[in-house]
């Protein structure tokens, strides 16, 4: 995917729930790009949820605490602008899709977003048409959103928020609480949006073998803090930080790791199981033709 | 049982009909029924809702469990009022001793007591009825619409109707958590009596309450997410306008109320 | 004769009043001390299976023998001397103010003495290392925390079988092997463990036999090791076998590397194996 300018900036950044004195974000500088496929990895509490409502401004908005520094998305200050505002910016999809999801049909709530942004109804028919074909989901206008499986949920979910036409979508664990079909479903509709609509995607989750594959960078919170950042390769490799953010690197990654450790090392890092063939055979064919 | 709240698709009249003029139609059925007392009168409203309930295509099965639901209560406040009422033809007659304090001297079942007790519980059940009758034909956002054109901030109107919605969510919660209590053994919702269980309310309570405040935050987190609160005239795609029919029920719906209302004070 | 653990007997279970089919005439023993993992994606029936083991549910044709005993002839409380369930989400299963109390809830609805269940409240924290939350409100502890804390109280009943279902839901990494951890110490000390999960990693490294749901029926009921070894059976319901089997069962087999490798340390041996041997062989020149 083509990167393109800096659309997020975040700077200096730290930031405590009201009413509590530990800092859940400390001193993140980052810059995100148009384009740009992110991944955010971290353990339970690492601070994931706290940095993306961070993008779309619910942090500080909606949630109050104190922040210290400031984040830009597309040239606002999130702390100058409405939530409103930013969530033509910034869409966001949540863990649970039961909570994120409260209308009786997918046309209505599909609808809502542009609906509160008081577009004419031809524009939020055309908004939501478009929404609903690039999630696959034409065809479910009229379906009540109960009656969904978890990954159409998600995906509608997904429209929902893509209704407010973003440039950035962050999914906070959106996959966390569904099974491989579901996971599988949200990660082709969101590399689609990447790779085919030029969507920026910033993506928290645990599932580490899937982001491999897709993203251009990963980031390690740890404690709040960011610890590490790359690319895929870079960052599966460096099994000690993994371990002191208890973040679990797709097996394959691992396999290298262990061999590594025992002196034996392949020529690429591997973060897809092909990677992984091709070293491996390397591996033995290398050997036979010393 | 369930609370019917919920959205029960339908063709019928009821369900066609404008929001506002379900709304219309609420408010005047409470009023009334919670003026009448005329037996005959009460009985006569009870069974129009009955009958809307059946022409609404509403399955039957759904009022059936909900008045079995409240069975309990109805029960206990028949055999009280029964009591209670002051009448002259005794039926049953364990009088309570004149020296127990408040109830001395009463405790005899009357002709008119059962007469009363009857009118009321079934009074009550009329009022209860009515509003599943309204919530299961409206879609909720065709519910909340109709609040805002009657003047209700859209804020409000929103968190009324969310807060409809989350009914049947709270309900399935409830099973679970009784499934999980009964899977540490406690029986007392099954087979306890009415002390026990009343005891026992926190234990449901605390979780279901908690579920719920969470659920209720990610939700407000959701919609503040997609712009909820943004400032302008908000768009609504699928509008409500109010069609001949609307005015011809709501004038059927104050004729028939005033004509409740006529018959009970006046006969 | 032993009676087997829990014993399936043409179990079939059909949700009414919908109609829908989860279970189809479903039969299988577990045995006492297995270590079994029930897979399969969302709608196979893994939770309609549990429920019915437990007594929450009461089969449409069919039985279900728990210890010999007959669920359709015991209530849940009955039941759950036996067998015990631990649902998907622990904030449904939190009642009471302390972890204390939680876990003490079960054995005194069980009417036993209050030292017995002192004793086993001890006991069930001190498994599971919630000594320091023991005066916690259980609902405001972390998701990982909330689990456990379910799983304590469960125990705290002494059932010989516990079922879990999907219990790493909702948790990252730290979390699944705290609770997996835990699943295998239980298991080490005699209970029978059952799992629903779809987290084929986690149970490749735990389990000792798999049952594969696919549409209420079983597709597969094997170890571990044959049951991924059937990938393309396996997609019938939607499910890869761990990243690491699935690189085994890519690598060509000349290399004589273990197609049925189940975890990261076992490939990794087998490749040093091999590398060690081609190493020490005599160059030819």
């Amino acid at each position: 995917m083509d990167i393109g300018d800096p659309y997020i900036i975040i700077d200096n950044v730290s930031y405590r729930y009201p009413g509590t004195k530990c800092y859940a974000l400390k001193e993140l500088n980052l810059t995100i790009y148009k384009g740009e496929f992110v991944a955010i990895l971290g353990e339970h509490l690492a601070g994931k949820s706290t940095f993306c409502q961070l993008l779309n401004g619910i942090i500080p908005n909606f949630k109050g605490g104190r922040m210290e520094g400031s984040v830009i998305v597309g040239g606002l200050d999130t702390q100058e602008v409405s939530v409103a505002e930013l969530a033509q910016k910034v869409g966001i999809v949540l863990q649970d899709p039961e909570a994120q999801l409260f209308t009786t049909k997918v046309l209505s709530e599909v609808a809502f977003g542009p609906e509160n942004l008081c577009l004419d109804v031809e524009e939020i028919l055309e908004r939501i048409k478009w929404a609903l074909e690039v999630v696959h989901l034409t065809g479910f206008e009229e379906r009540p959103p109960t009656s969904l499986s978890g990954g159409q949920k998600q995906r509608l979910a997904i429209a929902a928020a893509l209704a407010m036409r973003p440039e950035v979508l962050v999914l906070d664990e959106a996959t966390t609480q569904l099974d491989p079909v579901g996971t599988l479903e949200v990660f082709s509709v969101v590399r689609e949006l990447n790779e085919k609509y030029g969507m920026t995607i910033v993506m928290a989750t645990h599932k580490s073998d899937e982001v491999a594959q897709f993203a251009d960078r990963v980031l390690i919170l740890h404690r709040g803090r960011l610890i590490a950042q790359g690319t895929p390769q870079e960052v599966f490799g460096k099994a000690e930080l993994l371990r002191r953010a208890t973040i679990r690197p797709p097996q394959v990654s691992q396999l290298a790791t262990y061999l590594e450790e025992r002196s034996l090392h392949l020529s690429e890092f591997p973060i897809t199981i092909e990677q992984a063939k091709r070293g491996i055979e390397r591996l033995f064919n290398g050997e036979t033709s010393r | 049982m369930d609370f019917p709240i919920e959205y029960y698709p339908g063709r019928s009249f009821f369900h066609r009909l404008d929001p506002r003029a379900k709304l219309v139609f609420l408010l005047f059925f409470t009023v009334v029924i919670a003026a009448i007392q005329h037996i005959y009168v009460v009985v006569a409203v009870f069974l129009t809702v009955i009958a809307l309930w059946c022409l609404a295509g509403l399955p039957l099965r759904t009022m059936g469990g909900y008045l079995r639901m409240w069975g309990g209560l109805m029960a206990f406040l028949f055999v009280v009022h029964a009591i209670m009422h002051p009448g002259e033809v005794v039926l049953i007659n364990p009088l309570i001793p004149p020296f127990v304090p408040l109830i001395g001297g009463r405790g005899s079942v009357t002709k008119e007591g059962i007469l009363f007790a009857f009118t009321i519980t079934v009074r009550q059940l009329a009022l209860i009825s009515i509003l599943p009758l309204v919530s299961m034909t409206t879609p909720i956002h065709l519910f909340a619409l109709g609040l805002v054109r009657f003047g209700l901030p859209y804020q409000l109107a929103y968190t009324i109707t969310t807060a409809l919605n989350m009914i049947p969510v709270l309900q399935a919660e409830l099973r679970i958590i009784m499934d999980a209590q009964r899977l540490r053994a406690f029986g007392t919702f099954e087979k306890g009596n009415p002390i026990a269980r009343m005891k026992a309310y926190p234990l449901l309570v605390t979780p279901l309450v908690i579920g719920a405040m969470r659920r209720a935050q990610l939700s407000a987190v959701a919609m503040e997410s997609r712009g909820f609160g943004a400032k302008g005239k908000r768009t609504y795609i699928e509008d409500i306008t109010f069609k001949p029919k609307d005015w011809v029920f709501i004038c059927l719906t104050t004729l028939y109320c005033l004509a409740a209302l006529l018959v009970n004070f006046l006969g | 004769m032993r009676n087997p653990a829990i014993k399936l007997e043409n179990l079939t279970y059909i949700y009414q009043p919908y109609g829908v089919v989860a279970l189809e005439d479903v039969s299988f023993e577990v045995g006492e001390g297995e270590f079994v993992a029930v897979i399969g994606q969302n709608g196979s029936g893994k939770t309609t299976l549990l429920k019915n083991i437990v007594g929450l549910l009461k089969p449409t044709q069919g039985r279900v023998l728990v210890e010999g005993l007959d669920t359709r002839r015991s209530t849940v409380a009955e039941l759950s001397r036996w067998v015990g369930l631990v649902l998907q989400n622990p904030d449904q299963q939190l009642f009471a103010q302390t972890v204390e109390e939680e876990i003490a809830f079960g054995p005194r609805n069980l009417n036993l003495p209050d030292t017995e269940v002192a004793s086993r409240v001890e006991e069930a924290m001190a498994m599971l290392g919630l000594e320091p939350f023991r005066r916690e409100f259980p609902l405001a502890l972390s998701i990982g925390d909330r689990a456990r804390v379910v799983i304590a109280s469960v125990l705290a009943m002494r059932p010989r079988i516990i079922l879990l279902d999907e219990p790493t839901m909702g948790q990252d990494y730290r979390g699944h092997h705290q609770i997996m951890g835990v699943a295998g110490q239980l298991h080490g000390e005699g209970h029978t463990i059952v799992i629903a999960t779809h987290h084929v990693d986690l149970v490749a490294e735990y389990a000792q036999r798999v049952i594969v749901l696919c549409g209420g029926r079983i597709l597969l009921d094997d170890t571990p090791a044959a049951v991924f070894s059937q990938p393309e059976v396996l997609r019938r319901t939607h499910i890869a076998p761990p990243q690491i089997t699935q690189l085994a069962q890519a690598l060509p087999s000349y290399l004589g590397l273990p197609r049925d490798a189940l975890t990261v340390a076992e490939l990794g041996e087998a490749v040093l194996e091999k590398v060690k041997i081609k190493r020490s062989l005599p160059r030819r020149s």
